[in-house]
Formats: C-alpha cells, structure tokens, sequence
C-alpha cells in the first residue's frame, strides 16, 4: 500500500521530478563517462606513449574528479530542495490527514530510491553507449595507430561499481536531509508554503559593501597566490587557495544583487522606468537561494574556458614542434659505437633490409669523444664533436648551411638525428683535428625511397633481428614513429581538453537552464499580475529576457575574470613545452562558448517566455 | 453629462451549441461620472461575467460597452490593452500584490508600467498612500501586512494611475469584518472627496451598504435598482436585505 502510494507519487508528479530526474541520470552519465575515460583509454594511451604531460593531465583529472562529484552532489541536493519546495502543499495534505512524521519520512525516502534507481540506470545506460561513441570516434582518429588492440567498447566494471558507490553515498545523503528536513517542517509553514516568499530582508547598505569587499579582498588573495606560485604544485596551500577563490566567488555573489540593487535604486531614472524595478526585486529576492548556484557555475565555466583554452593552445604548440624533431626518415644509432664500430648499411643488407635500393640520401657519421679538451672561447665546450664534413653533410640532406672551415671550432645546436639523441650543444671541428679522437657514436641517417610504411617495417624487423643485437646496442627512430607519438599526445591533450571543457560547459548551461525555467514556473503568477495590471507583452518578454540575461552572464562575467588569471598561471606551467599560443585559442574557446552557451541561453529564454505566458490574462 | 460608463443590452452566452448557458440577457445601465455603484446577485447571476466584460478580459456576444465615449466591443489588441492599462483600474478580492516588491514598489509599479516620468512618481505614490492611510507600511512586503492593509495597497495601486472607472470585485472577500470596514470607508471616502468613480461587485450586504446606488442582477438581467439618497446606511442596509432576500427567488416561487 504504501509503497504503492509512493510509485503513483512519482508517476503523477513526473513533471515536477523530470527536473530532479533529468539532473541525475545526467549526472550519473558525466561521471561514468569521465571515470571510464580515465581507467581505460588514458591508462592504455599512458602505456602506449609514455609522455609525461599524460601524467600531469592525470594528476589533474584527479583533483577535477573529486571536484566533479562534490558538485554533482550538491547540484543533486539543490535539485532535491527545489522538488520539496513545490511539494509543500502536498505534504501538508498527508500531515492533515494524520499520517505520522516517520510515514511521511518514508514515503519521501521511498520516492527518492525509486528515482534514484531509475536515473541510475538510465544514467549509466547513456553513459556506456556515450563512452562508446566516444571510443568508436578516438578510434577514428587513430585509424593509423601502430597497435593491433582496439580502444573503448569496454564495459569499464570498475568505474559502475565506482559510479554506484559514490552515487549511493549521494542518494544517502539527500535520503537523511530530506528526512531531517519533514521531521523540522511546520504544518503552518507548508500549508502556507505556495504563498510564502522566501525570506526578503534587506541587509543594510554597510553589510552589501562588507561583504562585497572582502569576497574581493578574497578572490585578489586567491590571484595573488596563484600567479606567484604557479599552477603544478599540488599541497595542502593549493588547495587553501582554491577555498579562498570559491569563497570569494560565493561572497561576489552573495553581495551583488543588494549592491547592485541599492546602485540602481539611487538613480531613480532608471529604476522607475518600465519592469526595471520588478526585475531588479525578482533577482534580489533570489539571491539567498541562488548565489550558491551561481558559484557553482562560475566556477564550471571557468573550468571550462581554461580547460578549453589551455588544451587548444597546447596542442597547437605540439603540431607546430612535430617537423622539428625528425628532419629525415629515420636514423639509426649504435652505442656501442666505441667499443665495437659496424658499418650499419652492410649490416642491414645482410639482415634482410637492401640499404642500396630501398633508402636515398643516406650518410654514416660518427661522432666523437672531446678527449682533447676542445673549448671555444666565449661559447664553451661540449662532450659530443662531430667533423665538419660529416656536419655540413647532415645539414645537406636537411636542406640548411653548413659552416665553413674559418669559423671552426664551434659549438653548435642544429637537430642532428631523428628523435632522441641525448645530445644538446656539440662542437664542431675540422676533419683532422676529428681523426684525432676516440669514436664514441655511430650514426645512420636517410630517407626511404618507396613507401614509408612499409619500408619502416622493414627497417625496424631489420634493426630488431639477431644480426643487430649481437653487434651492439642500437636505437632506430623515424620520423612516421615520431610523428604518430605527438599526434597521440596531440589527439589526447585536444580531446581531454575538449571533452572537459565541453562537459564543464554543458553541465553549466544546463543547471542554469533548469533553474531558470522552474524559476520561470514559480514566476507566472506574478507576471500574470503583470499582465492585468496591463504591461504589454512586450515589455514582460523584456523583464524575461533580462532576468535569464543576468543570470547567464553573470556568472560568465567572473568566470572570465578567473580564467584570465587562471590561463596566465597555466602558461608558465605549459611554457615547459611551448607557448600556449592565446589568441588563437581564445578564439577557438570564445567560439565554442558562444555556440554551447548562448544556445542555452536562447532556449532558455524562450523557454521561460512560454512558461511564463502560458498563464495569460484569462485565468483567473 | 456624458456617463463615464454606458452598458446597453450587453448580452453574453457561454458554450457551444450542445449546452449554450446564458450568463447575460439584456442588461442595460448607466454609471455617472463619481458615482460609487454596487452590483448585487447570487452565485451565477452573471455578476462577474459583466464585471468581466466590462473590464475588457472577456469579449461580449452582443450589445456595447461604452467607457468615456469608447466602446469597448470595438477595441482589439494593443489598444485594448492600453485602455486597460490607461483608463481602468483594478481591486481583486485575491489582492494580487507581487510578493518581492514593497508596499510602495508595488503601488509605484502601475506607474512605471504606465511610462509615467520617474521625477514625479515618487510624490504620486506618497499623497496617494496618506489617501488610504498607508504611510505605515510603504516599506513593507505584502507577507508583513495584514489582509487589509494588502487589499488597500492594491486599492492605491488602482487609483495611481487616475482611471475613469475603478471596478472592484468582492474586495472585502478575503477580509475580516473590521478590516472590510476600513477599506470600505475608505473607498467610500476616496468617492466623495477625490470624485472617484467606483464599481463594485460584492455578494454581501453590509459591504453593499456603503454604496451610493446598487443594481440588483438576477438570471442575467436587470432585476432592481436601489439608490440610498438621504438613508443613513443602517437604514440603507435593512432595505437591501429586503430585495437580496427576493434575489434567490420570491414569494411566487414558493408553493
């Protein structure tokens, strides 16, 4: 029976729980999606190319992981308030009916584990098909990827029990403040709960510029902190300066409406013109319930822009050093150059690989121990020397100037073989001068004349056979390698900025919309009262406008104040790799904003329009 | 003089042609200007169906409505809802205040709304609340005021914008009797010393008593006209018991 009457609560007041249910399954959905991402892909991608940016994105997809739940939680505890509030009516009726305040408790515990469940598995069900098509696209993107496994499809076990587990200690949650909260409810105050306004005191002027002012003080604080000490280090005062920052923001917010209230009130041109003063009213007396929420988002959306941002800038910088560091095909080192110097082209030829046919521009170079102790005046010296023939040849087949016998010796910079070589500066001497001293590394350099792909299979089985690795100890490295390691750390630091960034993005627009149109609900009635009082609908659609204007951007406004701040930090934490180069991703992320938010604030405002039309002049 | 409001054989049916119920006959009648008019019937006399009709949220099926020489039945759209806004003013027996706005806010809103200059809105909404004894409660918030304190906020609210023609419906409904009987001497006040022109709808007698002239509807048409003249309201009131007692039916209907 009363599990009956709590299924048929859920099923009629459907409308009321499709925004609670909507917030969950799609919170359910996020975490499942992000926590996959992080125990299958980038675990496989970390084995693949062991880069070590990947370990920085992990730490940080740590920290953003346990951010991410904690705002799911209280997004799903604000949803949950939102719910009770419409339902006051509701359970004044059972307490007048004489149901005791334990029924009463149940019943509501009853209804939020049916929703509970429901939006779990519908939120895991997205999810997994969402990850997929996640999968299914990254897989796309490295259709050329040299490993046979396949990425994604997996049914991640891990992160469902993990999704269950946390999100079970959410519904907990929710389940004893919902209970806490009927058991101190007053009939007289349910009864009353659809006229009763929240509360509306009017703090004066002297607390608005208090509080105003230290959430300011807080937020310069924040700033200061994190500018001078950077982004990377991760300790207990990296996280009291998040803490200032958020209560900063909460404090901004808290503030501003009565701050901007009592601006305005004072220019009496302006407030008495139109709805100005309704709109103005309407926001303030929101504030209490809202300034929370608008933390909240500010705080996604400056994830989102930084994220979006950083990551497009990074990867920018990436493709850009790609050529740099393979200037021919392939090189072959041996290290063992010293001890036992082979002459690699015959080697190769002898195991399999045609070093005469199947490579063009090639060149065998050695190159030398400083023994002699060469230093070049004003410029130092170096443990690695090449010869001047030997220098001016690879720079040759590069396609740049070679140096002239005058100037030598001299330390030089110049790439010298594809990929790793452990050498930075070098010196370059004169060809006799070289003949002098001990050999401490050979080296084999050219390009493939037929196809790459299949000449570098070749190749490597060649460098990888028995012939190879009885003669000494060689490295092959070519440019298809090389190319194909930064395009996987490309595609991974672009996708997981992206996918964050967007998914930071998204969950933003969406609470703001959700909270915007049950707002706009709870308005009708006013703006009926609009309505007969003879506003044109013009100028109600005006007072709609910009009330959803105000709370879209807002929080935007700051979050871009962060993320400037934010963004300065992050670049000297990415200038370890490269320049993140700004204006281009700051266009790519003010687009991507602009598209994902300003769609959600039209479909909100139109939304909101309906919503509050919908109840016109004639009911009454 | 011209009549601020002149209704003639206003007519209106509800339904479709299955079940057609005549909520208005053939009512006609005249309101001159700084009259204070109550309107009696019992329940689905079509009290608040003319109220309706006449405050332009619903459409008659025949006759005219005539406001300060516009008809009404003429209007369409935006100037239909500006007479609305400009030339009547309202009072619900629900108050209809907004709930985030203050006393005066609310009565300074059916200003703004009217696009009246901001300088002199300010003194507008004082002189009109020390009307209706408001001063009090200008910075207050409806929940912090009485039921009848809300209601006259809404009644300054209506007179603001100067109307024609106040239409009030059941204004004392939702209050008790001492605070009805402020309103309504106030009202009553507001007719004779600023020359407001009131109607009023109400179902109750003593409320009715404070009215200068009261028309009786019954079925949808015109059933009686009482006016009070010289009658002190005590004995205006005993009068109008004796034509509501008649209004569910009289003498002839029984047996």
């Amino acid at each position: 029976m009363f599990c009956k009457l709590a299924l048929r609560n859920v099923t009629r007041s459907l409308k009321d729980y499709a925004v609670y249910f909507l917030t969950l399954t799609f919170g359910v959905c996020i975490f499942y999606i992000f926590n996959s991402l992080e125990s299958q892909w980038c675990m496989q991608m970390l084995a693949q190319s062991a880069h070590y940016i990947v370990d920085t994105i992990l730490i940080l997809m740590d920290v953003f992981s346990v951010f991410v739940s904690v705002v799911l939680a209280c997004l799903v505890l604000y949803a949950n308030t939102f719910l009770m509030k419409r339902r006051k009516r509701e359970l004044a009726t059972y307490f007048l009916l004489g149901l005791p305040t334990v029924k009463v408790s149940l019943l509501l515990v009853l209804e939020t584990l049916v929703i509970g469940l429901l939006s779990l598995g519908a939120g895991l069900l997205l999810g997994v098909l969402l990850s997929h098509g996640l999968g299914l696209l990254t897989m796309s993107m490295f259709a050329f990827y040299p490993a046979g496994e396949s990425f994604g499809l997996i049914l991640s076990g891990k992160t469902i029990v993990k999704t269950v587990l946390y999100f079970g200690v959410i519904f907990l949650v929710v389940v004893l403040f919902t209970g806490l909260s009927v058991s101190r409810a007053r009939l007289i105050d349910l009864i009353q709960g659809g006229r009763k306004n929240e509360e509306l005191r009017e703090p004066p002027l002297w607390q608005s510029v208090l509080t105003f002012l230290l959430g300011v003080a807080l937020l310069l604080i924040a700033y200061t902190m994190l500018l001078v000490r950077g982004l990377l280090y991760i300790d207990p005062l990296f996280f009291l300066m998040l803490a200032l920052g958020t209560l900063g923001t909460l404090l901004f917010f808290r503030s501003l409406s009565g701050f901007l209230l009592r601006l305005v009130k004072v220019r009496k041109g302006l407030y008495y013109k139109g709805l100005n003063m309704f709109v103005l009213r309407q926001f303030n007396s929101r504030i209490h319930t809202t300034y929370v929420s608008m933390t909240v988002i500010c705080l996604l959306l400056l994830l989102a822009i930084g994220v979006t941002a950083c990551c497009v800038g990074l990867n920018h910088t990436i493709g850009a050093t790609t050529d740099a560091s393979a200037p021919y095909d392939f090189t072959i080192q041996n290290y063992s150059g010293d001890v036992s110097p082979t002459d690699i082209p015959a080697l190769l030829t002898e195991n399999g690989f045609d070093a005469e046919t199947e490579l063009t521009a090639t060149r065998s170079c050695d190159l030398y121990y400083n023994d002699a102790g060469i230093t070049v005046p004003g410029q130092g010296s170096s443990d690695v020397v090449i010869s001047l023939t030997d220098y001016n040849a690879l720079m040759a087949l590069q396609g740049r100037a070679g140096l002239s016998e005058e100037s030598l010796p001299q330390l030089g910079t110049a790439t010298l073989v594809t990929g790793f070589s452990g050498v930075g500066a070098y010196l370059v001497v004169d060809d006799a001068t070289a003949a002098t001293l001990s050999v401490r590394r050979q080296i084999f350099v050219g390009n493939f004349a037929g196809d790459p792909q299949t000449a570098e299979t070749a190749l490597t089985a060649a460098v990888q056979s028995q012939g190879f690795a009885q003669t000494g100890s060689y490295r092959l490295d070519t440019r298809l390698q090389i190319y194909l390691e930064n395009m996987g750390t490309k595609i991974l630091v672009l996708f997981m900025g992206l996918y964050l960034g967007l998914v930071f993005l998204v969950t933003a627009a969406a609470v703001l919309a959700l909270q915007q149109l049950s707002q706009a609900a709870d308005d009708q009635k006013r703006y009926a009262v609009l309505a007969r009082l003879g506003a044109p609908e013009g100028m109600r659609d005006r007072a709609v406008f910009t009330q959803v204007f105000l709370s879209f951007f807002l929080p935007l406004a700051l979050a871009a104040v962060h993320s400037v701040v934010g963004m300065t930090a992050a670049n000297a934490v990415i200038s370890v790799v490269g320049q993140v180069d700004s204006v281009q991703s700051s266009l790519v992320t003010a687009a991507l904003l602009f598209v994902i938010y300003g769609a959600y604030f039209l479909a909100t405002y139109f939304g909101a329009r309906t919503v509050v039309r919908g109840n016109g002049l004639r009911t009454r | 003089m011209e009549p601020i409001l002149t209704v003639s054989h206003l007519q209106k049916v509800y339904g479709g042609k299955g079940s057609r119920t005549q909520a208005l006959s053939d009512l006609s009648f005249t309101v001159e200007e700084g009259e204070f008019t109550g309107i009696m019937g019992a329940s689905g006399s079509g009290k608040t169906t003319l109220l309706n009709c006449i405050s332009t949220i619903d459409r008659p099926t025949g006759g005219s409505i005539t406001v300060e020489g516009t008809d009404l039945t003429a209007l369409r759209g935006k100037a239909l809802s500006r007479f609305r806004r400009e030339r009547l003013g309202f009072i619900f027996q629900d108050c209809n205040l907004l709930d985030t706005l203050t006393g005066f806010e609310n009565m300074a809103l059916s200003l703004t709304i009217l696009g009246v200059s901001p300088r002199v809105i300010e003194g507008r909404v004082r002189e009109t609340a020390g009307l209706l004894g408001l001063e009090g409660v200008l910075d207050k918030y409806p929940y912090q005021m009485s039921g009848g304190e809300q209601q006259r906020v809404a009644a300054a609210r209506a007179i603001l914008t100067r109307p024609a023609l106040v239409l009030a419906d059941e204004p004392t409904g939702a209050l008790d009797s001492k605070a009805a009987g402020q309103l309504l001497r106030q009202l009553s006040a507001l007719n004779r010393e600023e020359g407001t022109t009131i109607l009023m709808v109400t179902h109750d007698a003593f409320t009715a008593s404070w009215c200068r002239r009261i028309l009786f509807i019954k079925d949808g048409v015109l059933y009686r006209e009482l006016r009070r003249g010289e009658l002190d309201r005590k004995a205006f009131f005993a009068q109008i018991l004796g034509v509501v007692s008649m209004l569910g039916g009289d003498s002839a209907d029984v047996l």
